[in-house]
């Protein structure tokens, strides 16, 4: 087998890669920090926050108050966006000289590029979309769900360092950050040169788009919605809410993946879902399965949805959403919310 | 002002690609225009198609890669009134064909084909899931000895609304002590799909699979659900066994109530008006028997629409439209409906899957007078039902 | 503006939503489910075959499987490819992604030249997005993930995509020969050429080889080869969900539901 560049003996710590955009930490990163705190305490093993960029630095506290023994801050203008080969390269030689044992990185489009490259430069094993994390005598256990979802498979990597996991957004809960907690903030050297930065980012768009992996009430349609999303807007806006919907509504032209829910799109975990007209075939409904309170409303009696349901109602989603409303408003006392 | 000249350069090696596709059928036309004044996309959109002008194309052996190719319905109603008699669904399905060679087929067609070929149904379903429709009920597997084979087709398999008429067809052939079975989950799809989207290579291998998958299976006396279904096997596939006889249900109730296997003594009091779907009608001039068996059920009052029989106007489900979208607004569907309503009958009455989905999207335009759609077995299943008493008759259609 | 070489990486997945589970013997049931080709890898050809159209060149497919792969990669010559190669031996079996990237980019040194590798983003039964990157990696290639299009430059050296971000998107250029991942749903597939189905069928170029006939060093592939390991296996447990249906008029069942989620909600 292809040895991985260090040994297990001489690997220490837990390292969770800090994903940045445009000076702004993406909250899987804080999200696996308190996971990793979770697993370090207990075991009395470092956290340390890997967080590469340009003019970052400052970045370090939130990351230290969320779980983070000590941030390592490797800057260079080069790296002021992510690139593959700038990030990897640095990335890489970071992780020589730190000899992690664990390495833990978001599940985001950037978090799995640079995951997929450092995995193999640095050979060694990498699970993808783990669904939980748990240490077992020491060695890290990943969960991934298998196929239809219905089976969960455990993956170590016994021998090669550091252990690699993703982890989506929205799978493990923020942590409360904690102020009081003190941290190392290192500034690690960067060698880089121009010649080692072949990619060119000629646009770089981040909108101010709704993260609704954090959305604590969501209101989502599918199928059923025909293209009409005004009633589910509505609804969404007097519950404080956020509208998602399921893979049809994005194959049919009528919404961009902003806001799409399942397997190929956001996991999220809200208070309440209320889920309109999507008959909740399994690679949707990975994305709402943890919610505390769902809703279905669809046409069809024997929609699997109704299977992954608290509350079922077997009707047009345009009959029963505009008398919903009208509760929701009399309710409100006449206010109307949003 | 200047002269407008649109010169095109005609090919003999295009001409030749088109004569081909098109088996010929465009050079009786003499362009008299009859079938662009019939055409049922002139009485929903504001200009008619000219379906004169696809025939002159490809006449002409200019390829046509026009969105109106994808229009047809294959509703043949401007055969019925053409005075040369020109197979005008030929020349518009070879158009389509030589616009898959060169891929210039709406979005979502390639997707559809591909779903067949790998699903081996249009929805995109496993086969596996096939005989789901007959939850509740058991019905059992095909053998040669049946006096029939029962052919579901792809909706009535996998399209709930549809299921309900596969069950209702059932409880009449029970009632008429048939035996019968289904090929279950080996059931091929009949190809209608593909035929109507122009795809004939591929359509030559489906045809070619199944004909020798039913004669191996030793399917003689076979009955569908769907006039699509049945219009292929009685007009595109080969007599291999030589035993071959493909019927649509409303031909082989008629039979059965003919030979008095099938009776209906109690009285089902309801107005109906028949929809005929053009496969059945002016393609295959069943429209007598649907008709027949209707009118053998005491109680029921038919009144007939102006566009009938064989001069019936299509649903707009026809020539694959089912898998491509129609604006709201240019429905022919809500036109038929309309015309149901004003008969003032309660139920309009149907026998194709795709004219009930077509019909049904346009309830909305009747919304108030209190019309269902229903199915001819769904009919006939009530008044096996009926109790003596006059009691309200349940609807199984959406309302 | 030159010729492209481009290699397209696919895979034959079971369909998932007829995978079931042995809860006897905590294995997955594969015996009676089908296959199909893992649908980004359709996105990817489609890619491919815009770009040969486009620019001339040819488009070869390669694949990592057992022999059964072999008619499906003949679907994809009747799509429009050149040629396919299918890397089967049993040595192969249980790779992880480690050890699957460096089997396929061995396999693509063996193929020769290359511009181009285009892969769809992840595979339905693993869902890593993995091996693309891995690829690139061993190759020293670029790479450019989640891709939404792809144009070549007029020099014919570098290409340039939009890809998707956690937020939104970005447009980058990178170097050729580079390696794409191509998001799911980024075109539509055309479907297959029947006059060349049968030359498919019938002589379509279509390779097999062996671990020893790309000489790979055993310690790298399949199970040998990979770092991970599955150290068990359990059943997903079901959410226990209430499952209450209600039912009434619109109005009543409207209420009914606004008295259940009303703790859940915030009203005034």
């Amino acid at each position: 087998m292809a040895k991985s560049l260090y040994d297990a003996k001489d690997a220490r710590g837990i390292w969770v890669y800090l994903e940045q955009d445009q000076g702004k930490l993406e909250s899987v990163s804080l999200e696996l920090l308190g996971k990793a705190r979770q697993l370090a305490s207990p075991a009395k093993l470092k956290v340390t926050g890997l967080l590469l960029g340009d003019k970052v630095a400052g970045l370090a506290q939130e990351a230290i108050a969320a779980g983070a023994d000590e941030v390592l801050v490797a800057e260079h203008p080069l790296l002021g966006q992510y690139t593959t080969d700038g990030y990897t390269k640095v990335a890489t030689q970071v992780i020589m000289d730190g000899k992690p044992d664990i390495l833990l990185l978001g599940a985001t489009p950037n978090g799995r590029d640079l995951a997929g490259r450092i995995a193999v430069r640095v050979r060694t094993g990498l699970t993808a979309d783990c669904t939980d994390l748990a240490l077992e005598d020491g060695l890290l256990s990943g969960e991934v769900t298998g196929f239809g979802g219905g089976v969960l498979a455990y993956i170590k990597c016994p021998n090669h360092r550091p252990q690699m996991c993703t982890v989506r957004p929205g799978v493990f809960s923020p942590p409360a950050p904690d102020s009081s907690r003190k941290g190392k903030v290192t500034s690690v050297p960067v060698e880089l040169t121009k010649d080692d930065v072949k990619v060119q980012v000629l646009e770089h768009v981040i909108g101010e788009g709704v993260d609704i992996t954090r959305a604590e009430v969501i209101v989502a349609a599918g199928r059923g919605c025909r293209g009409d999303f005004a009633l589910v807007q509505e609804l969404a806006g007097l519950l404080d809410g956020e509208v998602g919907w399921s893979r049809v509504p994005v194959d049919q032209g009528w919404v961009s993946r902003d806001c799409m829910i399942g397997q190929t799109g956001y996991v999220t975990r809200p208070k309440l879902a209320i889920i309109c007209g999507i008959s909740g075939a399994f690679q949707f409904t990975v994305g709402i399965e943890k919610a505390e309170t769902i809703v279905a409303i669809n046409l069809d009696e024997e929609a699997p949805i109704f299977e992954q349901a608290d509350y079922c109602v077997v009707d047009d989603m345009f009959r029963i959403l505009p008398p919903l409303i009208d509760a929701i408003k009399k309710a409100h006392g006449g206010n109307g919310g949003r | 002002m200047s002269r407008r000249t649109d010169s095109v350069l005609l090919e003999d090696e295009s001409w030749e690609r088109v004569d081909n596709a098109t088996g010929g059928a465009a050079a009786p036309c003499f362009q008299c225009g009859v079938c662009t004044a019939i055409c049922p996309w002139g009485l929903v959109k504001n200009e008619a198609v000219s379906v004169r002008k696809m025939i002159r194309k490809a006449q002409l052996g200019l390829p046509d890669w026009s969105k109106d190719i994808w229009l047809c319905t294959t509703c043949q109603w401007c055969e019925s009134r053409c005075p040369h008699e020109v197979d005008i669904t030929k020349v518009i399905t070879g158009l389509r064909r030589l616009a898959w060679k060169e891929r210039e087929v709406p979005h979502g067609l390639p997707t559809l084909l591909w779903d067949v070929y790998f699903d081996g149904n249009t929805l995109g379903r496993p086969p596996s899931e096939r005989p789901l429709w007959t939850k509740g009920i058991t019905v059992k597997e095909f053998s040669p000895k049946d006096d029939i084979l029962l052919y579901l087709g792809d909706d009535a398999a996998y399209d709930r609304r549809i299921q309900k008429v596969a069950r209702a067809l059932v409880s009449l052939l029970e009632a008429a002590g048939v035996t019968f079975g289904t090929l279950g989950e080996r059931e091929p799809t009949c190809g209608d799909a593909v035929r109507a989207l122009g795809h004939e290579e591929y359509l030559t291998e489906i045809i070619d699979t199944n004909a020798r998958f039913f004669k191996e299976a030793g399917v003689k006396t076979m009955v569908t659900v769907s006039p699509h279904c049945y219009d292929m096997f009685a007009n595109r596939y080969p007599n291999l066994s030589g035993d071959f006889r493909p019927l649509h249900y409303t031909q082989y109730l008629l039979e059965l109530i003919t030979s008095e296997r099938l009776k209906f003594e109690n009285e089902l009091p309801m107005k109906v008006t028949y929809h005929d779907p053009c496969y059945l009608s002016r393609r295959n001039d069943v429209f007598d028997e649907p008709r027949q068996v209707l009118q053998s059920i005491p109680g029921i009052e038919l009144v007939e629409m102006e566009r009938s029989g064989q001069d019936t106007l299509c649903c707009g489900g026809g020539g694959g439209r089912m898998w491509m979208e129609t604006a709201a607004g240019e429905r022919f569907s809500d036109l038929r409906m309309q015309e149901a309503a004003e008969t003032g009958a309660e139920v309009v009455v149907t026998s194709c899957p795709h004219c009930i989905s077509c019909l049904e999207d346009s309830l909305s335009v009747v919304a108030g007078s209190g019309l269902r759609v229903l199915d001819l077995a769904e009919v006939a299943q009530m008044a096996l039902q009926a109790q003596d008493a006059p009691a309200k008759a349940t609807a199984s259609g959406r309302a | 503006m030159r010729p492209l070489n481009i290699i397209v990486c696919l895979k034959v997945v079971p369909k998932p939503e007829e995978v079931k589970v042995n809860q006897e013997t905590m294995t997955i049931e594969r015996a009676n489910v089908r296959s199909e080709i893992n649908p980004p890898d359709m996105n990817a050809v489609e890619l491919a075959l815009e770009l040969k159209e486009k620019h001339g060149g040819t488009v070869s497919l390669l694949s990592m499987g057992p022999p059964l792969f072999d008619s499906y990669l003949r679907l994809i010559l009747a799509m429009g490819a050149d040629r396919a190669y299918l890397l089967s031996d049993r040595a192969f079996a249980g790779a992880d992604t480690l050890a699957t990237s460096y089997t396929l980019a061995e396999g693509i040194r063996k193929m020769g030249e290359y511009d181009l590798i285009i892969c769809g983003e992840e595979s339905s039964d693993g869902a890593t997005a993995q091996v693309p990157p891995g690829i690139a990696e061993w190759l020293e290639a670029s790479q450019i993930t989640y891709a939404e299009d792809l144009e070549v430059l007029p020099d014919g050296q570098s290409v340039k995509a939009r890809r998707e971000l956690a937020g939104g998107y970005e447009v980058v250029q990178v170097p050729l020969p580079a390696v794409v991942s191509l998001k799911v749903g980024a075109n539509e597939p055309r479907f297959m050429d029947f006059d060349r189905k049968t030359w498919a069928e019938a002589e379509g170029p279509v390779t097999t080889w062996s671990a020893q006939d790309i000489g790979l060093d055993e310690g790298y592939i399949g199970l040998q080869g990979s770092p991970t390991i599955v150290s068990g296996v359990a059943m997903a447990p079901s959410a226990e969900r209430r499952r209450e249906f209600l039912s009434g008029t619109p109005e009543e069942e409207a209420q009914q539901l606004l008295e259940r989620i009303r703790s859940s909600i915030r009203l005034d």
